[in-house]
């Protein structure tokens, strides 16, 4: 076990360019779509229309004033929100990449909507003309995911740190010899995500079925995707070190055997620690693999990082793991 | 499991592939159904030739050890437990006679190599 090693919690890198892609990105996207649709005051209805219901035409009303200024709020409140996320929580890469992607997505979604529901009011005099916003709400959606993947893909990954301490000589150690080579391999699928997935897939697709709204066939379609690439794993342990790969290919990750201060196998309870299944970074710089409980693959590394991955045979990894890397010192 | 092999060993790398996965079904730590690593993973790893890893699933397959299914990799089809544990009876039979007998472990190994060819 780890928990006597490394109480310190790894530093948070990159906040200027998470608050460049968190904040001043986003700020920036909403603050020329309230521009670009204020300087088309002249050509709209007042009271505009800003909000439609589950029928063909808008069922609520306001004046263009009000209307941007609650888009910008609850914009510039939401992006605060998820800057405040990579900057203070965002040891892990994967944690400052939801932070930016979420926040210029949500830019995005609300941008789109802002222009793609306004820009069909121009030239009316009664906002009630206006027609459905079912293809405005598509694009916006569309252009918030591409955005905000690109905005995630920009955030520099995580630079795994030398180890500074040797293998402690009460980690586990797989028996091998000087000339051999050798690789731990294993698989784990499946786990409650898989119903948790396949429920939340089923409500979504029966709801824009009943509720006519195509447009909310992306969800179960996005949820697919998600949980495929969630809930079935391949762990690898060989000289070069420890590689985790999603079934789908991605998500995956990497540790190099020099980063690694020890390996260990224990159990392990993914809601208590992770909070729920799956791709899940902790607040202490920790991320988790994991699909269900019990058995699990503990890896402590560049400087009090933790990789821990629900895995059977979890001894065997770890034990391979503590002989490569003391090898490798 | 972990796999491994010794590019300073006698025996061939196919076979210490070969051997070893055979003791994990003898000891019943693969059963019929587990997968076993993709070829190109494994040789990556070991940093040897996927051919070598090939060649020590073809020997499995001609064995009846594993089936090679396109698109599903190397799935172990080991014969029934039973079978086995008979087998393991007889062997016990033939270490206990060759202990008494004070026939060395290297001869009784030469001696079943022979009778198995």
């Amino acid at each position: 076990m780890s928990s006597n090693s490394v109480p310190t919690r790894p530093s948070v890198p990159h906040r200027g360019i998470t608050t460049l892609l968190a904040l001043v990105a986003p700020t920036a996207v909403l603050t020329a779509a309230a521009a670009l649709t204020w300087s088309w005051r002249e050509d709209l209805p007042d009271p505009v229309a800003v909000h439609w219901g589950t029928g063909e035409g808008p069922d609520g009303f306001a004046s263009l004033t009000s209307s941007l200024a609650t888009m910008a709020i609850i914009g510039v409140l939401l992006a605060v929100m998820f800057w405040a996320i990579g900057f203070w929580w965002g040891q892990l890469a994967s944690t400052r990449r939801l932070s930016a992607g979420a926040s210029v997505g949500m830019s995005a979604f609300v941008a789109g909507l802002q222009l793609g529901s306004l820009d069909m009011q121009r030239g009316l005099t009664d906002a009630a003309d206006a027609g459905g916003v079912g293809a405005v709400l598509a694009i916006a959606t569309l252009a918030a995911l591409v955005v905000g993947i690109g905005a995630a893909l920009l955030v520099p990954g995580d630079r795994p740190t030398a180890a500074t301490s040797s293998v402690p000589d009460d980690a586990p150690r797989a028996a091998l010899g000087a000339s051999e080579r050798a690789v731990w391999i294993a698989t784990i699928a499946g786990g409650p995500g898989v119903w948790i997935g396949a429920s939340s897939i089923l409500v979504t697709g029966v709801l824009a079925v009943v509720t006519r709204e195509w447009w909310l066939l992306v969800i179960p379609a996005l949820l697919l995707a998600l949980f495929a690439g969630m809930l079935a794993w391949t762990v690898r342990v060989d000289s070069r070190g420890v590689h985790v790969r999603s079934a789908l290919g991605w998500p995956r990750t990497h540790v190099p055997l020099a980063s690694i201060e020890e390996a260990s196998a224990r159990d392990v309870a993914p809601f208590r620690e992770f909070g729920g299944f799956g791709w899940r970074t902790g607040r202490d710089g920790s991320l988790g693999i994991v699909v269900r409980h019990g058995e699990g693959l503990e890896v402590v590394h560049s400087g009090g990082k933790r990789l821990v991955v629900t895995i059977d045979d979890a001894g065997s990894g770890a034990a391979l793991l503590n002989t490569l890397a003391a090898r490798a010192r | 499991m972990i796999f491994r092999v010794d590019p300073h060993a006698p025996e061939p790398l196919f076979e210490q592939l070969g051997t070893q996965v055979r003791a994990a079904v003898t000891a019943g730590a693969l059963v019929t159904g587990d997968r076993l690593p993709a070829a190109r993973a494994l040789a990556e790893s070991l940093d040897i030739n996927v051919h070598t890893v090939l060649h020590a699933y073809q020997s499995l397959r001609d064995d009846g050890l594993i089936e090679l299914r396109r698109g599903r990799g190397a799935v172990v089809s080991a014969p029934p437990a039973p079978a086995l544990d008979e087998l393991r009876a007889a062997i016990d039979v033939v270490v206990d006679r060759a202990r008494t007998l004070g026939v060395p472990p290297t001869t009784t190994l030469t001696l079943l190599k022979e009778a198995l060819r």
